[in-house]
């Protein structure tokens, strides 16, 4: 919990403000009973009209005085717990942000999600009570304890008799209650993911006439959350019962022991009257427990799973900057080998190629045999273990992840789009883009002329996943955006399966004229005839490297794929 | 200092003075109406356990007078024996307290342990109708809303209302019966102090009316913007190697930093006016305390006997006990009213139109002829030009068609019509002469197999992603069919084989192998009709080539369309439809097309 409730700590002295007002607040509620003893014993008693006038005037001035403090502590309280939750969100949303890949896979979207709000709400919630009550209620336990001792010392240690009982077993419920709001809250984050599932595959559910079968899966998903749910506040609510059946027992045993004391004539009725007062009072005190309690589990078990997030590995960025490179740059292999983390079976084994400046580097392969995870070493998205990667004749580990990125524009298998405008979508290749830039990207990418017969143009609305829009125009923009960095080393996942076959060779006219490094993964030979060399994967090993030419030569492979091609033609061919 | 007091700490304030007043101009009427009605709905839920609702509400009742009558033995016990000093039969009594002590507990516990159930049983239903209804809405619905701000309603809205529901039956009648129970033994006591003390209660009225008229907007704010927040956490989660390869981290979190600093103006706001409430309370506490002690204190000298000192110590702890549950109720109004706003955001998503369907046939054998007769389709219905246009053919039964064109010319589309994802503007689709829209969607949808152009897979085994397009479907099956894709070879390869669970961003499957999966997954279902919608887009050819084979048959006597670029794969189709912005081009044989010399025989020279 430390590490959470640390961000806090920036607003130390706001908080003791705070409490400061709180405690003027408690200490006004304290002194209530005492003076009612005082008005019933000097004044009523002792018959003084005088007496009962002055203590009418300082109560009422004391309560005036509390109401102020209060809005003050609330105020201040208020701004504590929403710029730590700020803080403490921002930091969370950071740290996601540079996550490495592997870290990320680590974390389901919808927990990450819950983690950001649910959590977040939860410690926020708790800091703020703090800070109002639940800080107040254990000293206005201990104060109404402190005080039936002033008025009365018997009767305040009958009052305190049991109070013992009552810890162990508040400490006993505060444990069980972490442990069961733990878990509930992994059922809701279970919730959460099924749903996003649920919503990507909206298509795939209605064309196979899933939806009862979804509906019978999440029923029992749900169906786990509502048992567990039901057996946390069943619990908790055992808290209030237990707690007000022991206070009124020590009330039963302070009522009992005063009528001897009475007998004896030893304590005044307005002692008896504020002991009494000050037991209800202890009541109040414990009855904020029960919800003390709860709101202390549930904002355990949240700040451990944000914990988790900010104590995962990040990518570290310590490497020293280093000028941005416009020129076309080059990638260098040698005896990389990899497995994904959390893995043992190697996708790829003992790679070595170069690729020079300015030339135009296809790989090809079967499905599966490594060329998409090939491509994600490039621009650092996984490190390796084994091998070392060159980029500019520089060793990857010693690049600064965000300059190593400036040089390269990546185009992923899936076009992934965001909800936004076109434009805004095409922005993220660079910030800094001049509209004529972006234009001239949308050109090469043969998507200029579509976005301008669009209603709103480059102002069309995307939304998420850019579901709008046709497959082969989702992949011309990831084309563009790619573009629109001019990039050292322009690298394509596979990303123009979509096209046909008049706009792909249009494309790639106008991205062979760039003067960039380009390294394309593709499984067209057509395309692959265009390169300088092909690097031909098998099974994440290196089958083949050379022109077409030598390849027709060197590899039964790559014969096969031609002939998988050539045979009757290809519409592509 | 007024500057302070306009922006605290420099939060701006959020509420603008249309927001306080919406409530009392005309909109006020309808708000009610929208409150009543989300209520009434609400209630349907519950009242499906009315009988144990009302068992709860009776048990608390009896709670809520044990706990007055506490305090009321006290008080007799003050007067009756420690003022005159007289003990006889106070043991009696106190053992009377003691069983009044217990029986509350008990009851109260009982009361809640019901409660506790009750509302999570509701809270399953909301949940389950909000997801199945979520199951029957139409694509479009999908196409334009963001997955972490529908995620939002699923789980922060319905526990706001969950919690509400666990919590304000069982205090709001508390707070009601104590409230009555109070004042009529404050009434009974000295009806004199009893008016002395509810005094209060007008000043609390309107301090609680200015409050609530600036906590209720600010909590439906409130609870928008955190959807908004939601929605845009798992946009950038999800997308996150995009994010990362464009070095975006900081525009991400310049631009979360916003959603969040805007969700923490309207939380700041929210909590100091609802958090003004119990200080208010608080005060007039202490105030009726001071009435109840220093005007009870005078009473007793003015008006000789008709106030006690037992009858101060009940009045003390009384215009607590009564003060209390006013603070309840209206802490309670604030609760209710985040509730509410959440219920309203769950209804909305209810009440948005399901798919319709008003087809009637349903154990139909479907041959699969298919026609196309002048149809016209539009995502958008501002968009100037349709994106099917007035586009017409027929597909015989056990007939293999190709669609080929230029992206965005609507080849999906034409797939996606099909499939009942959306309905047309304009014209008619037919399968076997009959009306499209004469079948049940399930009856249609169940004869077809579609795979899609980004193949989706579960976090599942493999086994269970093949077998989700035939449920019953046996493990030969599903191997059988895993063979016929091609994807066999490499699943036993992997450490768990058909047992290994695919994960969401892991890169342990490829996006090739995730295609054959669900060609898998579409094979398993011997369909009708075959959709295959760039199926094999991710496929090495040589691969392709295998399963072209097992395609072909899969493609005989039935019908099939597929979109598809690779000669391979067209070739073996009876015709091919050549489409161009939403229109049919051309058509015919491959032969056909090449002796017409249209623009399929341009397509293939410009290869050549």
């Amino acid at each position: 919990m430390l590490t959470v409730y640390k961000f806090a700590l920036k607003y130390k002295w706001f908080m003791a403000i705070a409490l400061f007002f709180m405690l003027i607040e408690l200490t006004v509620e304290l002194t209530q009973p005492y003076l009612i003893s005082k008005v019933i014993d000097d004044g009523i008693v002792a018959e003084s009209i005088d007496t009962v006038w002055f203590y009418l005037i300082v109560m009422f001035a004391i309560s005036m005085v509390a109401f102020i403090s209060g809005i003050m502590n609330s105020l201040f309280a208020s701004h504590v717990a929403n710029s730590f939750s700020y803080d403490l969100r921002t930091a969370l949303f950071r740290r996601v942000q540079y996550f490495t890949l592997a870290t990320l896979s680590k974390f389901p979207t919808s927990s990450l999600i819950t983690r950001m709000t649910q959590d977040v709400l939860q410690s926020e919630m708790l800091l703020y009570m703090s800070l109002r009550v639940i800080i107040k209620a254990p000293l206005l336990v201990v104060g109404s304890l402190i005080m039936s001792f002033v008025v009365n010392p018997t009767l305040g240690f009958y009052l305190s008799f049991l109070t013992p009982i009552l810890l162990i077993f508040l400490i006993f419920t505060a444990r069980k209650g972490g442990q069961i709001f733990l878990r509930v809250q992994k059922r809701l984050d279970k919730i959460n993911r099924f749903i996003q599932q649920n919503l990507e595959a909206v298509r795939l559910i209605k064309a196979n006439d899933r939806a009862d079968f979804e509906i019978n899966k999440f029923s029992k998903v749900a169906g786990r959350l509502r048992d567990d749910t039901i057996y946390a506040l069943r619990l908790m609510e055992s808290i209030m019962p237990v707690l007000l059946l022991i206070i009124n027992g020590s009330l039963l045993v302070v009522l009992w022991m005063a009528s001897d004391l009475l007998q004896n004539n030893t304590i005044q009725v307005g002692e008896v009257v504020a002991v009494v007062n000050y037991a209800l009072r202890m009541q109040g005190g414990f009855s904020m427990f029960a919800f003390i309690i709860i709101a202390f589990s549930r904002s355990k078990a949240s700040s451990d799973r944000m914990e988790e997030v900010l104590k995962s590995p990040i990518s570290i960025n310590d490497n020293a900057e280093i000028v941005k490179e416009n020129q076309a740059g080059s990638v260098k292999f040698e005896g990389v080998s990899f497995r994904y983390p959390g893995s043992s079976r190697y996708v790829l084994r003992d790679i070595s190629f170069e690729v020079r400046e300015k030339e135009k580097f296809i790989i090809m392969g079967g499905t599966g045999s490594g060329k998409s995870t090939l491509l994600s070493l490039i621009p650092k998205m996984y490190e390796t273990e084994e091998g070392t990667i060159y980029i500019n004749e520089r060793d990857i580990k010693e690049w600064n992840e965000e300059d190593l990125r400036q040089v390269i524009g990546y185009v992923p298998q899936s076009a992934v789009l965001f909800s936004g405008s076109i434009f805004e979508n095409l922005l993220w290749g660079d910030l800094e883009a001049l509209e004529s830039d972006i234009f001239t990207s949308t050109q090469k990418a043969q998507i200029h002329n579509s976005i301008e017969s669009f209603d709103h143009r480059y102002d069309t609305r995307v939304g998420q996943r850019g579901v709008t829009l046709s497959g082969g125009q989702k992949q011309r923009l990831s084309i563009a955006r790619a573009l629109v960095r001019k990039p050292g080393i322009l690298i394509l996942d596979d990303s123009t399966s979509a096209l046909d076959i008049r706009t792909e060779s249009a494309l790639w006219e106008a991205i062979r004229e760039e003067e960039t490094t380009q390294i394309i993964v593709t499984q067209k030979i057509v395309t692959a005839k265009m390169a300088d060399r092909i690097l031909l994967l098998e099974g994440g090993e290196i089958n083949a490297l050379g022109s077409h030419e030598e390849l027709l030569q060197q590899s039964d492979l790559y014969r096969s794929i031609v002939e998988s091609q050539t045979e009757g033609g290809q519409l592509d061919d | 200092m007024i500057d302070f007091i306009k922006k605290p700490f420099g939060h701006e304030p959020v509420l603008t003075k249309e927001d306080i007043k919406k409530r009392k101009d005309k909109d006020d009427q309808r708000r009610a109406n929208d409150i009543s009605g989300t209520l009434k709905r609400l209630w349907k839920f519950i009242s499906e356990e009315r009988k144990l609702l009302y068992s709860i509400i009776f048990l608390v009742t009896l709670t809520s007078l044990l706990s007055i009558t506490g305090p009321f033995l006290v008080g007799y016990i003050v007067d009756n024996y420690f003022v005159p000093r007289e003990f006889d039969g106070l043991g009696r009594i106190l053992l009377f307290l003691l069983v009044v002590y217990i029986l509350l507990s008990s009851i109260q516990y009982t009361a809640a342990f019901f409660m506790v159930g009750l509302s999570q049983r509701t809270i399953f239903k909301l949940r389950s109708r909000l997801f199945s209804h979520m199951q029957k809405l139409p694509v479009k619905f999908y196409d334009k809303r963001q997955h972490g701000e529908l995620m939002s309603r699923m789980t922060n809205d319905i526990e706001t209302i969950s919690q509400t529901l666990n919590t304000s039956f069982i205090q709001f009648t508390t707070s009601v019966v104590t409230l009555i129970g109070t004042i009529s033994v404050m009434l009974y006591l000295s009806p004199l102090l009893t008016l002395l003390t509810v005094t209060i209660i007008p000043l609390l009225i309107m301090a609680v009316a200015f409050i609530t008229k600036r906590t209720g907007p600010l909590y439906k704010k409130r609870q928008k913007a955190t959807g908004e927040m939601n929605g845009y956490i798992e946009e950038m989660v999800s997308g996150q190697e995009i994010v990362k390869v464009f070095s975006q981290e900081e525009t991400a979190i310049r631009n979360f930093s916003d959603k969040a600093a805007n969700l923490r103006e309207i939380t700041f706001w929210a909590f100091l006016y609802a958090g003004l409430i119990p200080k208010i309370m608080n005060m007039l506490n202490n105030v009726s305390f001071t009435i109840v002690a220093g005007a009870g204190g005078l009473l007793v000298f003015y008006t000789d006997g008709l106030v006690t000192i037992g009858t101060i110590v009940v009045f003390a702890e009384y215009a607590r006990q009564f003060t209390r549950p006013l603070a309840d109720l209206s802490n309670q109004f604030n609760q209710v009213l985040s509730a509410l706003a959440g219920a309203e955001r769950v209804f909305g998503i209810i009440d948005s139109e399901t798919e319709t369907d008003a087809g009637h046939i349903e154990d139909v054998t479907i041959r699969g002829e298919i026609e196309f007769d002048d149809v016209s389709f539009s995502y958008d219905a501002d968009q100037e030009k349709s994106t099917i246009n007035q586009l017409s053919f027929k597909i015989d039964a056990g007939e293999s068609v190709a669609l080929i064109g230029a992206t965005g010319a609507g080849k999906t589309t034409v797939m996606q019509l099909l499939a009942r994802f959306y309905e047309t503007d304009e014209g008619e689709i037919r399968i076997d002469d009959r009306n499209i829209l004469d079948y049940k969607r399930t009856a249609v949808r169940s004869q077809t197999a579609f795979v899609l152009q980004d193949p989706y897979l579960f976090e599942a085994t493999i086994r269970e992603n093949i077998r989700y397009g035939k449920l019953d479907a046996t493990d030969d099956e599903v191997i059988e069919a895993a063979k016929l894709a091609n994807a066999h070879e490499f699943i036993i390869e992997l450490e768990n084989g058909y047992d290994t669970v695919l994960e969401a961003d892991e890169g342990f499957v490829s996006q090739g192998q995730k295609q054959l999966i669900s060609i898998a997954r579409a094979l398993i279902t011997d369909p009708a009709i075959l959709l295959l919608d760039e199926a094999t887009s991710s496929i090495d050819t040589v691969t392709e080539l295998k399963i072209q084979e097992a395609l072909e048959r899969l493609m005989k006597d039935r019908t099939s369309i597929i979109i598809a670029h690779r000669l391979n794969t067209i070739k073996a189709v009876d015709r091919i439809f050549v489409m161009e912005l939403g229109e049919l081009v051309e058509s015919g044989s491959e032969e056909e097309l090449l002796e017409a010399g249209g623009r399929y025989h341009q397509m293939i020279a410009d290869n050549k």
